[in-house]
């Protein structure tokens, strides 16, 4: 006689046939077989058998559900003995996410960032912070929910287990990935952050902090990152408005001097007006010779002064104008660059991720702004540290900055100097064929620019009439597992492409799914994003509409990690070792790439190949492929997968080889791209070296670009460039102290370094 | 100008920061880095600039 059972947490109860009968009877009502009387039986059955059972002991819940299923199957309902395993196996999932769910918790509760890898997943979240450890917390819940409530079984297997890595995944139902901000037409007119209005900026000055504003709230709205893609023609307008201003009041201010008067401030500002509206134009850096004309003119009538007089005023102002504009230019860009280093946003857990692009605009407002955030990033943050926001894009393009004689040929030239100390910019290559086809001169917003890490919008599937990179981005991204791909075919190249589409499928399965939910968004849910018509068309909806057409001006991007390993999985070398596996790499992404286009032509929407940026997945896919697979040479023996198409970072190689062989998949992986080169610290700062290696990348159709080198600082002494054991400065090593004296010596030797700490 | 006597020794615990390149982004110390990225960025080398390696 069974009179007691034992629950799952250890708890003795008093068994109640009643309620095995109940949990039978939801079964059959939710497979349609059986009614209550069949419960009933079946329910005395179970009982019967674990009498049989369980003389002395009470049975466990496990042991009651085992005979649940088994007299369900006897009984002949085995559609209710389906549901009942189904339901068995979902409770158990929902029991283990809870459970998990609460050791990640402990986890981001009670253990240091310093020793907790989960913690240092994305590298710019302090876990260690209140509200970065939030933001973890939060993130968990909703990662659980998520793969519990919104994922199909099929996509939350492949996700669980490692065959695919669905990114950003705590946001998966509650935004998109990143824009490409068009600053002038959110400036045009003014803007409201969602707490306040702010009119229309008229300085250069306030248009690069509302550009740090833009930013930062538009960063709120998305889980990426945030990029303008036309800094330079932005802040240009900025320039043009603050010298205006200057030559007004520096010409005010030399004809008060000159002859001896004051307040002529209605009157010269009168002239001006009148010389604006007979010419149509206003003053600039360089003014036009019919403005200035006019300008003088208005002087001889107003103060019977002669010609050459008037000029001679007009040109000292001008020249004074000139170095208004610049000064307040620089400060303005330092400003920016120190803001988008240390201002906050989600709940002040992260710095926004920012990028800007700039180098094409060869107006004189354009050129001072592109100088002056060149300089600004080259002079470093208030301790001479690098800055890390916001990553700078130089755009390189013939006839405007590559060749010597294009009009930006020098700013170029400056911004090798500066990214060979500051790591910073990075390149994008407006004349590699894949971007070439979209670029019409005289529109910038044909210019492919790029989201920092590596994403790109160009193409657009669903208007090609609007192949533009403004006011676009991506709306999410799923990386499939290569290596694994290739493991499990056991070097059988057609089970391999079988499996891979297969797993293209699934993958295009998931982003739909996830578009659906992100489709049925409105305006009130971007309050910036839509609400101020940052993305594109979002400025003609209505508050009732979903975001489903304006969305589609987004990619759904395919990515992968690991290609290296998986043509060594295939193999048995990668495509850093022989041009046959070169070819080999380009067929596999190639075949990629022609799935997503054939996607997007069936569905009229953008799905894009992606390079992946794999930061947390490099490791988490290759520890579970460890587990499965043991440490397979080549393959799964390190602690990382190789990041997209990459030659493997551990691999021996020239630049040029690097650049030549990673350059043909910049073309196939339109979502995004990037490659990387790494220079010891002296070729690196031998500029000629460095631009060298720039054309290199221009000239094999890279895509985007950078280059890595050593950039160490010395906090204590302030030394910033290339460290080894001991500081070149002040001679210590890493956690030694500077003796006092030696202190002293250093702070008189270095007067412009920044406070030493310490020293009063 | 004077040392502050708290700070006799200057320096003592303090290490050297080193910014290096993650996923097209900057990071200022290798200490928030995962596990992962920083085998990865242990192993990296030095490409040469000689056209064949």
């Amino acid at each position: 006689m069974i009179t007691s059972i034992i629950k799952r947490d250890g708890r003795v109860v008093l068994f109640d046939q009643h309620k095995i009968a109940a949990a039978i009877l939801r079964s059959m009502e939710a497979a349609q077989d059986g009614d209550a009387s069949d419960a009933a039986r079946v329910a005395n059955d179970v009982q019967r058998e674990l009498e049989a059972h369980f003389s002395a002991e009470a049975p466990n819940i496990e042991a009651i559900q085992d005979a649940v299923e088994r007299q369900l199957m006897n009984h002949g309902f085995s559609a209710a003995a389906k549901a009942y395993i189904l339901y068995r196996a979902n409770r158990t999932r929902a029991r283990e996410a809870n459970t998990s769910l609460m050791k990640t918790i402990d986890e981001i509760t009670n253990t240091d960032a310093r020793i907790s890898d989960m913690k240092r997943d994305n590298a710019n979240i302090d876990g260690n912070t209140a509200m970065g450890a939030m933001l973890q917390i939060g993130a968990a819940g909703a990662k659980a929910y998520n793969e519990m409530y919104l994922l199909r079984p099929e996509h939350a297997k492949a996700y669980r287990e490692g065959d695919i890595h669905i990114h950003d995944f705590d946001f998966y139902s509650l935004t998109t990935t990143c824009c490409q901000i068009d600053i002038l037409k959110l400036f045009h007119g003014g803007f409201s952050t969602g707490h306040g209005y702010l009119r229309e900026p008229k300085s250069i000055q306030s248009y690069a902090a509302l550009a740090a504003i833009a930013i930062q709230s538009n960063q709120n709205d998305q889980h990426g990152g945030q990029s303008i893609p036309n800094f330079d023609y932005g802040m240009a307008e900025g320039v043009a408005k603050t010298y205006r201003k200057a030559f007004t009041r520096r010409l005010r201010d030399a004809l008060e001097d000159y002859l001896d008067l004051t307040d002529e401030d209605a009157a010269v500002t009168a002239i001006i007006t009148q010389a604006e509206e007979m010419t149509g134009e206003t003053a600039r850096l360089e003014s036009s010779e019919s403005y200035l004309s006019a300008v003088a003119l208005g002087l001889c009538q107003k103060y019977h002064m002669d010609k050459e007089k008037a000029w001679k005023l007009i040109t000292r102002a001008s020249t004074r104008a000139y170095a208004k504009a610049d000064r307040d230019t620089k400060q303005a860009m330092e400003g920016f660059v120190h803001n988008l280093n240390t201002m906050h946003s989600r709940a002040g857990a992260q710095t926004p991720f920012s990028s800007i692009n700039y180098g094409t605009d060869t107006s004189p407002e354009g050129r001072m702004v592109i100088r002056n955030i060149l300089l600004a990033l080259d002079a470093g943050l208030g301790h001479g540290e690098t800055c890390i926001f916001p990553i700078h894009i130089f755009k390189v393009k013939e006839g405007v900055n590559y060749n010597e004689g294009d009009p930006n040929y020098d700013l170029f030239r400056l911004s090798c100097k500066v990214s060979a100390k500051r790591l910073f910019p990075n390149y994008t290559f407006l004349d590699s064929p894949f971007n070439l086809q979209y670029y019409v001169p005289g529109h910038p917003e044909t210019e492919v620019a790029t989201m920092g890490c590596r994403t790109r919008v160009m193409a657009n599937v669903y208007d090609p009439t609007r192949q533009i990179a403004y006011s676009r981005g991506n709306l999410s991204f799923t990386s499939i597992n290569l290596p694994r791909l290739a493991i499990e075919s056991g070097g059988d190249e057609k089970k391999f492409y079988d499996s891979l589409e297969n797993m293209l499928e699934l993958v295009a399965q998931q982003l739909l799914d996830r578009f659906e939910i992100q489709a049925n968004k409105h305006i009130y849910n971007y309050p910036f994003l839509m609400g101020q018509g940052i993305w594109l068309d979002s400025d003609k909806l209505s508050l009732q509409d979903d975001l489903r057409e304006v969305l589609k001006h987004g990619t759904l991007s395919i990515g992968f990690i690991g290609l290296a390993e998986t043509l060594t999985a295939l193999y048995g070398h990668h495509h850093g070792e022989s041009e046959d596996m070169q070819k080999k790499g380009l067929e596999i992404i190639g075949f990629m790439r022609s799935f997503c286009d054939r996607i997007s032509q069936e569905h009229k929407m953008n799905f894009t190949l992606l390079a992946t940026p794999a930061e947390g997945l490099s490791g988490r896919f290759i520890r579970l492929d460890q587990k499965r697979y043991g440490k397979l040479p080549g393959i799964t023996d390190r602690e990382y997968y190789t990041n997209s198409f990459h030659i493997p970072v551990w691999f021996p190689i020239s630049v040029y080889d690097k650049i030549r062989l990673e350059a043909p998949y910049h073309a196939l992986c339109n979502a995004g791209h990037i490659s990387y080169v790494e220079l010891d610290g002296d070729t690196a700062r031998n500029v000629e070296a460095f631009e060298a290696v720039v054309r290199c990348m221009h000239d094999f159709g890279i895509g985007y670009g950078s280059i890595n080198h050593p950039v160490d600082r010395d906090p204590i002494c302030g030394y910033v460039g290339i460290i080894g054991d001991v500081c070149p400065r002040c001679g210590r090593r890493e956690g030694e102290e500077v003796p006092p004296e030696r202190v002293e010596e250093l702070k008189r030797k270095y007067p412009q370094m920044p406070a030493f700490q310490g020293i009063e | 100008m004077t040392v502050k006597s708290k700070s006799e020794k200057l320096g003592q615990g303090v290490g050297f920061e080193r910014i290096r390149r993650i996923t097209g982004y900057l990071v200022g110390t290798m200490d928030k880095w995962n596990d992962a990225k920083r085998a990865e960025e242990r192993d990296r080398v030095k490409h040469s600039m000689n056209s064949h390696a």
